[in-house]
C-alpha cells in the first residue's frame, strides 16, 4: 500500500518538475544564436511593430555577436509587484535588467545580490565602446557600491531634464495680468489660479489626481537652497534634503525642520478653498493632462521633459493660441540640479547565464547607430520617416495609440543618435540652454547610505508620511501649523532623528574624501 | 390556519420587496459602467459617469475590435483553465469530501485539521513565490496559477458538510453489496451530491474565472495571452498605478486608456459571463433541487 | 490535536476505539481507498501549503538573493519594529477587527436572509433574475468598484450630489468625512458578497428535508416559526462552518476594496486604514518582502490566538458546540 502512496506522489511531482523545467531548458550551443533577454519597463505592445523591428535587428545581432534581443515587459498596472518578483524569482532567462538609483532601488537591489558585479576587465572586453565613453566621463564611480565594483552601466551620456514643475497656458496667464504671461515666482499662480477660477467655469485651474506633492515641493524648493537627497526614498516619498551652505554638509529635511513648510501649507490651503482643485482629487483618477489638452484644466504638473516632447505640441494642435510655459521648481532662485546620470542604467543580473553576451549585446544597441535606431526608433519607412532637415516624424496615417514602438530602452541612450523630432517644441533648445545656465550638478551621486540600519525607521516614516502629506499637499487641514506639529510629532516618535544622525555619519564620512560642492 | 396564511403573504410580499430593491442596487453599477462605455470621452472628462450615456459613441468597442486578438487569446485561457480546474478540482474536492466524513475512517479528525491549518498559517508571498517559481519552476507557467487553484480548505470543509445529508445507509448498504469504498462513492454517492456538486463547482468556477492575482505574480508579461481578468486589471489600472507611485514622477508615458476605453473593456470582458450565467444556473437550480426532493 | 469540523457535533454513537494502537493501525490499513481517495488534497496542500512554510523564517532576516531566505544574516525582531514604531498599531489592529466583525455579522445575517427571502419566492422567473442580477456585482474587478464609488459620491459631479443639488439640498462632501466611511465600506462589501454568499445558505435551505415544511403546516405554524424553528436551525452548521474560517483570517483585510475605495486619501485614514493598507503604503515600492512577511505572522499569529480563545470560551460555555 505504501508503495502505491509513494509511487502515485512520485509521479505527482515528477509531472509537477517536468513541466517546470520543460519551460527552462535551454542549451547554450556555440552555433546557435545566444537570446539576451532584457528586462524593460512599459506596456508589452501587440500590434506586431516591435516583433518586425526585432526581426531587421536580432538578424543584425546575430551577424555581430552571434546573438538575439528579446524585450521582457515590466507593465504599469502592477510595475512594483512585477519587477521585484522577477528579481526574487533568480529568473537565470533574464540577462540585462533596467534600472535606476533614484526610482527603480538600483542601490538596494544590487545590495541584495540581483546584479552581477562588473569587473573593469570584463567591461574593456566585451564592451569596449561603452567603457572607452563612460572612462572618459569619468562615470564609473557613479556606479560603485563599497566595495568597489562596478553593478551597472549609466545612461551618462544623455540629456534629459526630469527637472518638475507646472505647465501652464500663456494665454490665460496674460489675462490674469501676469507681466507678459510669463510666471516666474511660484506665489504668482495663486493669481493665475484666481482668474481661470473667474473667467473659465468649465476649467478646474489645476486639475491633479492622487498623489502630488507639486503643490509643496514646488514652494519648499523655491524657497529654500536644500537640495533633496535622491538616494533615500520611502513609500512615495524623498524624506531628506541636504543643506549644502556652510562649511560641510549638513543632512536636514524639508517636511521635519524648515520653517517654509508652514508658508507652503498655508498656500495649499488657501488654494483648496479656492477651488483649485476637484474637492476629491485625492480619489480622482482621470487623465488630468488630457484635461488640460481640452481645455479643462489650466494647469498641468509634470517635468520638462515631457513639456518639450508632448505637451507643447499637443497644445499648440489641440487648443491653438494657448501659449503653454512651463514654471520649473527652483526658477525663482536657481535651486535646480541636473538629473542624476544614473536616472537610467542597465546592469546584468547575477542570475544571467551568458553575462559576456549580454554586455557584448549592449554594446552594441548602445554604439551601434544602425542596432540604436532600430530598437529605439523603429524600421525607417514605417515606424519613421526622416524630414528634409533631419528631423524624426512619423508616417502619414500613423497613429501613436495604435501604432507606437514602446521597446523602452531607458538604460544607455545617447545624445549623439537622438535625432531632433518634429513633435519637440519649437524652444526645445532654448529651455534646454537657459535650465543648462543655472542648473547645479548633484553632488552626491558617489554616497552610499547604509540603509541596513535605518530600514525600519524609514519604513515608519513613511507610514506617518503617506498619513500627513495628502493632507498637506491638498490644504485638506484646518489648522496648519496643528497638523505640521503633530506630523513632526509622529515624525520624532517614528525616529526620524535617529535616522538624520545615521545619514549625517554616513554623509561625514564621505566628505572626507569627496568635495560636496 | 388563518394566521398561518396571513403571515405567509407577509413573509412573501417582504421577500419580493426587499430581493427587488436589492436586485436593483445591484444593477446600478452596471447601468453605470455600460453607459459610460457608450459615453462620448469628452463628456466624461467634463461630467463624470452618469446612469445615462453622456452623448453616444461606440469609439471604444471599434478600438477593441480593431485588434481582438488578446482578448479572444485571453477568453480561451480562462475559459480552457476554468472547465478543466473546476472538473478536476470538483472531483479531488468530493473524494476528500466523502472520506472525511465517513465515520469509519480513523484518520479523518487528523486530515480535517491538517487542512484547516492551512487557513490559519499562509507562508506569505516570498516564500511562496520562491518556492513556486524558483523550486516547482512554475514562473512563466498557466500552471501556476491553474494548480494553486484547484482546492481551497473552505470548499472541502464545505463539501464534507454537505456530504452528510447523503443518508449513512447508502454506504452501508453499498458496502453489504460488497462494493470497495472507491465504487461506493463514484456509483451511489456521487449522483446523490449533485446540490453540493452544483455550489462547489460554482464557487471553483468563479474563483479561475476571477482571478486576477496570481496570474499578477506568476505570469506577469511572459505569456501571450494573459487570463482574462488580469487582461482587464492591466487595462483598467495602468492609469491608477502610475499615479500612486514613483514611476509617475520620473517616466512619460504616452498614451493611457481612455474611460470609455477601460469600461467597453470591462463590458466586454465580463458582459458575455453575466449573459452565459442564466443557463448554467438552470443546471445549477435543477441541481439542487433535485438533490433537495432526495435529501 | 483532533478538529471536529462537522459542526454537528457528533454527541454519541460512534465511540473511539477502545483498542490499542496496533488495532488502530489495522483499523487505517483497512480505510486505504479513503486514504487514497484523499491523496491527492493531501499532497496539494503539502505542496501549495506546507512546503512554502518555513520560508516564513524570512521574516527574522535581512534578506538578500545571494544567500537565499536560509542562508542570510538573521536579525531577531527588526522586521517588525516599523509596526510599533509607526505608532499606528493599535489603530490598524481596532480598524481590522472592527470591520471583519461588521463584515462577518451583518454579512451573514443579509446572506441568511437573502437566501430565505429567495426561499420564498414562488415566480420562478423572478427567482432566476434576481439571483442571478445579485451575482453581478461579483464579476466586477474590485479597480472598477473604485471607479464607480468615485462617479457615485465625488463633491463636484458624483450622481449622488447632483441628485441632491436636484432636490434642493446642498452637496455632501463625503470624501472628507471619516465618519461615513465605514457605512460606505460595509455597504459596498455586502454589495459585493451577498449574491454570492447566499449561494451556500440557499443551497443548504433547498436541502431541507421537506417533510420538516410538511409537518410544519400541519401544526399550523406561521411563517415566522417556520423560518424560527425549522430553517434557521438547519442552517446552523453552515453558518459555524463560515464563522471557523472567518475568524482565523479576522486580522486580514480585503486589500482590494479598502485600497480602491479609499487610496491615499488620507483624512479618511481614521476609520478607513487597515493593517494591509498601512503597510502596503509603507512598503510601496520597495522590495520589502521581510516586512511584509513579518506582517502576515503577525496577522496569523493573532488569528490562531483568537480561534484558540473563542474555543477554549465556547467550550467552557457548552462543549457541544466548540469547535476542536
Amino acid at each position: 500500500m505504501n508503495k502505491k502512496i509513494v509511487r502515485i506522489g512520485a509521479a505527482f511531482a515528477a509531472l509537477t518538475l517536468s513541466l517546470g523545467s520543460a519551460a527552462c531548458s535551454d542549451s547554450e550551443d556555440s552555433g546557435k544564436p545566444t537570446k539576451i533577454s532584457m528586462m524593460v519597463l512599459g506596456d508589452k505592445p501587440s500590434n506586431g511593430r516591435l516583433e518586425a523591428m526585432l526581426k531587421v535587428l536580432n538578424a543584425r545581432l546575430t551577424e555581430q555577436a552571434n546573438a538575439t534581443l528579446e524585450p521582457h515587459y515590466i507593465e504599469w498596472a502592477d510595475w512594483q509587484t512585477q519587477y521585484n518578483v522577477a528579481l526574487l524569482s533568480g529568473d537565470t532567462s533574464l540577462d540585462l535588467i533596467t534600472t535606476a538609483t533614484d526610482w527603480l532601488f538600483a542601490w538596494e537591489n544590487a545590495q541584495k545580490g540581483a546584479f552581477l558585479p562588473l569587473s573593469a576587465d570584463m567591461l574593456k572586453k566585451e564592451a569596449p565602446k561603452t567603457w572607452a565613453q563612460v572612462d572618459a566621463k569619468g562615470d564609473w564611480d557613479l556606479t560603485k557600491l563599497d566595495d568597489g565594483q562596478i553593478y551597472f552601466i549609466p545612461e551618462d551620456n544623455y540629456t534629459q531634464w526630469t527637472n518638475h514643475g507646472f505647465f501652464y497656458r500663456g494665454d490665460w496667464a496674460k489675462s490674469a495680468g501676469i507681466p507678459d504671461g510669463t510666471i516666474t515666482k511660484f506665489e504668482q499662480f495663486t493669481q493665475y489660479f484666481q482668474w481661470v477660477k473667474k473667467n473659465k467655469p468649465k476649467a478646474y485651474p489645476w486639475d491633479v489626481a492622487k498623489q502630488n506633492e507639486g503643490a509643496l515641493t514646488g514652494y519648499l524648493q523655491g524657497h529654500t537652497d536644500w537640495v533633496t537627497l535622491q538616494e533615500v526614498s520611502t513609500s512615495s516619498y524623498y524624506p531628506f534634503q541636504i543643506d549644502n551652505s556652510g562649511a560641510t554638509p549638513k543632512v536636514t529635511s524639508w517636511y521635519y525642520s524648515s520653517d517654509q513648510l508652514l508658508p507652503a501649507v498655508t498656500q495649499t490651503k488657501q488654494w483648496n478653498d479656492l477651488g483649485v482643485w476637484r474637492e476629491d482629487a485625492l480619489n480622482y483618477d482621470g487623465n488630468t493632462r488630457e484635461e488640460m489638452y481640452a481645455g479643462l484644466s489650466g494647469t498641468e504638473q509634470h517635468h520638462t521633459q515631457t513639456f518639450v516632447t508632448q505637451v507643447v505640441d499637443t497644445m499648440t494642435k489641440k487648443q491653438p493660441g494657448s501659449d503653454p510655459k512651463m514654471f520649473y521648481w527652483g526658477q525663482e532662485n536657481g535651486n535646480v540640479y541636473r538629473d542624476i546620470k544614473t536616472h537610467g542604467a542597465m546592469a546584468v543580473s547575477a542570475n544571467s547565464k551568458h553575462p559576456e553576451k549580454a554586455l557584448q549585446v549592449y554594446d552594441l544597441i548602445r554604439n551601434d547607430k544602425t542596432d540604436y535606431d532600430l530598437l529605439n526608433f523603429g524600421i525607417e519607412g514605417t515606424d519613421y520617416v526622416l524630414t528634409a532637415d533631419g528631423k524624426l516624424d512619423h508616417p502619414k496615417g500613423w497613429d501613436i495609440s495604435k501604432d507606437a514602438l514602446d521597446s523602452n530602452f531607458w538604460g544607455g541612450r545617447m545624445d549623439e543618435f537622438e535625432p531632433t523630432k518634429v513633435t519637440d517644441a519649437p524652444n526645445k533648445a532654448d529651455i534646454y540652454k537657459g535650465l543648462d545656465a543655472v542648473a547645479k550638478v548633484y553632488p552626491f551621486s558617489t554616497l552610499r547610505v547604509k540603509k541596513d540600519q535605518i530600514d525600519p525607521t524609514l519604513t515608519a516614516i513613511g507610514g506617518v508620511f503617506s498619513e500627513y502629506i495628502p493632507q498637506l499637499q491638498y490644504g485638506k487641514v484646518k489648522d496648519p501649523a496643528a497638523t505640521i506639529a503633530e506630523m513632526r510629532k509622529k515624525l520624532k516618535d517614528a525616529g526620524f532623528e535617529d535616522a538624520l544622525k545615521s545619514i549625517q555619519a554616513d554623509v561625514d564620512e564621505w566628505s572626507k574624501t569627496h568635495k560636496a560642492k | 390556519m388563518r394566521s398561518s396564511d396571513k403571515s405567509d403573504y407577509a413573509l412573501r410580499g417582504v421577500s419580493y420587496l426587499v430581493v427587488t430593491v436589492f436586485t436593483i442596487f445591484c444593477l446600478l453599477p452596471f447601468v453605470l459602467i455600460v453607459s459610460a462605455s457608450v459615453s462620448e470621452e469628452s463628456q466624461i472628462m467634463e461630467h463624470g459617469f452618469g446612469l445615462l450615456p453622456r452623448g453616444f459613441s461606440l469609439t471604444a468597442y471599434e478600438f477593441i475590435f480593431k485588434s481582438p486578438r488578446q482578448l479572444i487569446g485571453s477568453y480561451v485561457v480562462t475559459i480552457t483553465m476554468t472547465v478543466f480546474g473546476t472538473a478536476i478540482g470538483l472531483l479531488i474536492i468530493a473524494m476528500t469530501g466523502y472520506a472525511l466524513q465517513r465515520k469509519d475512517f480513523p484518520l479523518r479528525n487528523g486530515i480535517s485539521f491538517f487542512i484547516y491549518f492551512t487557513t490559519l498559517f499562509s507562508a506569505g508571498l516570498a516564500p511562496t513565490y520562491l518556492w513556486v517559481a524558483r523550486e516547482l519552476g512554475l514562473r512563466g507557467n498557466y500552471l501556476a496559477v491553474f494548480l494553486q487553484l484547484l482546492m481551497t480548505p473552505w470548499l472541502i470543509i464545505l463539501m464534507k458538510n454537505f456530504v452528510r445529508s447523503v443518508p449513512n445507509e447508502i454506504t452501508e448498504s453499498g458496502k453489504v453489496d460488497g462494493a470497495g469504498d472507491f465504487r461506493i462513492f463514484l456509483r451511489l454517492i456521487l449522483p446523490m451530491m449533485k446540490p453540493a456538486l452544483a455550489t462547489t463547482g460554482l464557487f471553483l468556477a468563479l474563483g479561475y474565472w476571477n482571478e486576477w492575482y496570481l496570474s499578477s505574480l506568476y505570469l506577469g508579461s511572459t505569456v501571450e495571452f494573459k487570463p482574462l481578468q488580469y487582461y482587464l486589471y492591466n487595462v483598467i489600472n495602468t492609469a491608477n498605478a502610475l499615479k500612486s507611485s514613483m514611476a509617475g514622477n520620473n517616466v512619460t508615458v504616452t498614451q493611457l486608456p481612455t474611460n470609455t476605453l477601460k469600461m467597453a473593456s470591462a463590458v466586454v470582458a465580463t458582459g458575455p459571463i453575466v449573459l452565459l450565467y442564466p443557463f448554467v444556473q438552470r443546471y445549477f437550480v435543477s441541481g439542487i433541487t433535485v438533490g433537495a426532493v432526495k435529501g | 490535536m483532533a478538529i471536529q469540523l462537522d459542526a454537528r457535533r457528533v454527541r454519541s454513537g460512534e465511540s473511539r476505539p477502545a483498542g490499542d494502537g496496533r488495532d488502530r493501525l489495522r483499523r487505517i490499513g483497512h480505510s486505504k481507498t479513503l486514504i487514497i481517495m484523499c491523496l491527492p488534497a493531501i499532497l496539494f496542500f503539502l505542496v501549495f501549503a506546507y512546503a512554502p512554510l518555513p520560508g516564513s523564517w524570512i521574516a527574522f532576516t535581512n534578506f538578500n538573493y545571494h544567500d537565499g531566505i536560509f542562508g542570510s544574516p538573521f536579525v531577531g525582531l527588526r522586521n517588525f519594529e516599523f509596526l510599533a514604531k509607526s505608532g499606528q498599531l493599535w489603530k490598524l489592529t481596532r480598524n481590522t477587527l472592527l470591520y471583519n466583525v461588521a463584515f462577518i455579522v451583518l454579512g451573514n445575517i443579509v446572506q441568511i436572509a437573502v437566501a430565505i427571502m429567495l426561499n420564498e419566492i414562488r415566480s420562478k422567473y423572478f427567482k432566476k433574475v434576481s439571483q442571478a442580477v445579485m451575482f453581478l456585482p461579483y464579476f466586477i474587478s474590485v479597480v472598477l468598484v473604485g471607479v464607480i464609488a468615485f462617479n457615485l459620491l465625488n463633491y463636484d459631479t458624483g450622481a449622488l450630489n447632483a441628485l441632491i443639488e436636484r432636490t434642493g439640498g446642498d452637496p455632501i462632501k463625503i470624501y472628507s468625512q471619516a465618519g461615513l466611511w465605514p457605512f460606505i465600506i460595509v455597504l459596498f462589501h455586502l454589495w459585493q458578497s451577498t449574491g454570492y454568499g447566499s449561494i451556500v445558505y440557499f443551497a443548504a435551505i433547498l436541502s431541507i428535508d421537506s417533510t420538516l415544511f410538511e409537518a410544519a403546516a400541519i401544526d399550523g405554524a406561521s411563517a415566522w416559526q417556520r423560518t424560527r424553528y425549522v430553517i434557521l436551525p438547519s442552517l446552523k452548521p453552515t453558518f459555524i462552518i463560515l464563522l471557523l474560517f472567518s475568524l482565523g483570517g479576522i486580522m486580514r483585510g480585503n486589500f482590494g476594496l479598502f485600497w480602491n475605495l479609499v487610496g491615499n486619501n488620507a483624512t479618511l485614514y481614521d476609520t478607513t486604514d487597515i493593517i494591509e493598507t498601512s503597510v502596503y503604503r509603507m512598503i510601496i515600492s520597495q522590495n520589502n518582502f521581510t516586512t511584509s512577511t513579518a506582517v502576515g505572522l503577525y496577522q496569523s499569529l493573532f488569528g490562531f490566538a483568537l480561534v484558540m480563545l473563542c474555543n477554549w470560551l465556547v467550550r467552557r460555555v457548552n462543549e457541544d458546540y466548540a469547535l476542536f
